[in-house]
């Protein structure tokens, strides 16, 4: 009996499926975005609107300052313990797991409330507290890409090759393990980036003004500002997912074939 | 480099051991590799080979003991400045430097000026036959090419003591061979202490200068491959090194067996035997030859199986109350010989070693 091809047809569906869930809101919201005033027309009068309005600089360059803080707290926190864990320490690793799991389970009211009490106390009621929650929302994501890394290099042998050359930690650290596990932590580094930029339920219950808490405000006062807002936010999204694609990239060039 | 870029060192562990909980990896090892030597350790897997090597390499520290070097005591002395030049058993180079620059690697890692180490990394390229790979990268090499990199990076450094640590173990057998000659063609043209670790014999017998038979963490014996062959220490090392056959026997009267109806002459070792005690005999199989069936001394049996080895080819012979007997034969003699057959041996050794049953 002739087997039932479903290549084509799946592919059919995926693609009909993609188009309705993603493509068909995201051109009405590009369309939407570029109407004229009462909706009439075409117009760049809503992102002259997003890029005058009151607040949009201010939280944008807040969210991007503290995503990036909590970006490169995540990774000098992480990178090191991770690979501790791999090389040395097997052992705590299943405590370590769980601990990285717990801001999945804590309700978010009990995390932003208990631990801005148990912080240290130069950093209570500073913006930069965000920073330390923000790595905290973030640690399963950046755990497990960065555990999956190190698992398909063998960790232990360059680690001991390039003590035995006379490299120090730091050495061994910055010029082998961290470009052999380049993409974990890309993926890392994208994840707490973008779980930070977009975080809105902390901010907003310690009531700190980023980007997402300034575009919930704004979006109340013009809704076509609203959905311009949206299509800023989605292309920034993909700007820098290619960025850190593009920089993923020639870090693997490195390696390709030069004959 | 030559000889003279660095003087041969004496490597000395006294007395060392190491203990994981209660599993005892070594067990108060003494060892000495003399200038210029290369050591092989030996041993079957679990022995402690590696432990000791790792040790040596600063990668494991000794729970009790000595690590000298050149008389001067390293035991703490952590791995990034033992200046030992260490080559593994998995391939080992960093994935995301050229062949040049993992060879330059420990030469940066020690602040060397980049003039000198661009004329070391050449001239390291050059020894293992490598300059046309300078820029390329390790998945870009066979096995056999990135073990040589391994190499050259571990000599570059101009290390105390050269360590091997199952460099061949990965590779396949043709290349296994022939890495196995470069390894001892640069030993010798440096003049470079080396310890060698391996599970495998005909390695470790082709090319050390001495091999040290391991097991539970000591040290069996040490010594001359063609010694240790010839003349073992213990029934362990007898056993181990090369093909043996462990026969039942009796002792009929001090220093005197008798195995398969054969009279033979037992060495003299620590284990002193009375008569009528059952022990076995270990007798190589070169030192089993074929006579004819008329030979009534002889003791016969049955051809039960045919290994052809090359030059020689490994015959098993089937005798009544013992276990199967191997033997080695000329491949030409051996074509005359079909399975099932009779057929008539003797023991040729004049000595042979017992051990309790």
């Amino acid at each position: 009996m002739k087997r039932l091809n479903l290549k084509w047809p799946l592919t059919i569906v995926a693609s009909l499926l993609a188009i309705f869930i993603f493509v068909i809101p995201i051109y009405g919201a590009t369309v939407y975005s570029f109407k004229g005033n009462g909706g009439k027309g075409h117009s760049w009068v809503n992102y002259q609107w997003l890029i005058h309005a009151d607040g949009f600089y201010p939280s944008l360059f807040t969210s991007l300052k503290l995503a990036v803080l909590a970006a490169a707290f995540n990774l000098i926190l992480m990178v090191p313990t991770m690979v501790y864990l791999n090389l040395k320490g097997q052992r705590f690793k299943p405590l370590v797991d769980f601990l990285c799991i717990l801001p999945l389970i804590i309700p978010v009211v009990s995390l932003a409330i208990g631990a801005q009490v148990a912080m240290p106390k130069f950093l209570q009621n500073t913006q930069y507290e965000l920073v330390f929650f923000f790595v905290i929302i973030a640690l399963p994501f950046t755990y497990r890409a960065l555990d999956t890394s190190l698992q398909t290099v063998a960790l232990k042998t360059l680690v001991e090759a390039s003590r035995s050359l006379g490299a120090s930690w730091t050495r061994t650290i910055t010029r082998v393990i961290v470009p052999a596990i380049r993409s974990g932590i890309t993926g890392a580094l994208f994840l707490t980036f973008a779980l930070s930029i977009g975080e809105y339920t902390i901010t907003s219950l310690l009531h700190w003004e980023t980007f997402p808490t300034w575009t919930v405000v704004a979006a109340q006062q013009n809704i076509l500002g609203a959905i311009a807002i949206s299509v800023f936010s989605f292309v920034g999204a993909i700007a820098l997912l290619s960025a850190i694609a593009l920089f993923s990239k020639r870090g693997l060039q490195r390696v390709e074939v030069e004959e | 480099m030559s000889k003279k870029d660095r003087a041969s060192s004496t490597l000395e562990l006294r007395d060392v051991s190491r203990h994981f909980g209660s599993v005892k990896a070594l067990d108060g090892l003494n060892l000495t590799v003399n200038p210029g030597e290369l050591v092989a350790l030996l041993g079957p897997s679990g022995c402690g080979k590696t432990t000791a090597l790792r040790i040596v390499a600063g990668l494991e520290t000794a729970t009790s003991g000595e690590l000298l070097v050149n008389g001067e005591r390293y035991n703490e002395t952590p791995a990034n400045q033992l200046d030992m030049g260490m080559v593994f058993q998995s391939y080992s180079l960093f994935p995301n430097l050229t062949v040049s620059e993992n060879i330059d690697y420990g030469l940066r890692a020690r602040k060397i000026d980049s003039e000198k180490r661009a004329k070391k990394v050449t001239e390291m390229l050059e020894l293992v036959s490598l300059a046309s790979k300078a820029k390329a990268f390790p998945h870009q090499l066979s096995g056999g090419q990135q073990q040589r990199v391994a190499l050259a990076r571990a000599l570059a450094i101009q290390p105390r003591v050269l360590l091997l640590d199952e460099p061949l173990s990965a590779l396949d057998a043709q290349v296994r061979g022939q890495i196995r000659e470069e390894i001892r063609r640069i030993q010798l043209d440096l003049g470079i202490t080396t310890l060698f670790v391996t599970h495998d014999q005909e390695e470790a017998m082709a090319i050390s200068d001495r091999v040290g038979v391991m097991s539970h963490g000591q040290l069996e014996q040490i010594d001359k491959p063609i010694a240790l062959y010839n003349n073992p220490a213990t029934p362990f090392v007898a056993s181990f090194v090369g093909l043996a056959n462990r026969i039942p026997a009796e002792i009929t009267a001090k220093g005197k067996a008798r195995v398969l109806n054969q009279k033979v002459d037992i060495l003299e070792s620590a284990e002193q035997f009375v008569a009528g005690e059952k022990v076995n005999v270990i007798i190589r199989p070169e030192s089993l030859e074929l006579v004819s069936e008329s030979d009534s001394d002889a003791t016969r049996g049955i051809v039960a199986l045919k290994s052809f080895l090359g030059p020689l080819t490994k015959v098993g012979i089937a005798v009544e109350g013992a276990p199967l007997i191997h033997l080695h034969i000329s491949s030409r003699e051996v074509r005359k010989l079909e399975i099932g057959e009779k057929i008539a041996f003797k023991i040729s050794s004049d000595e042979v070693m017992a051990e309790r049953a």
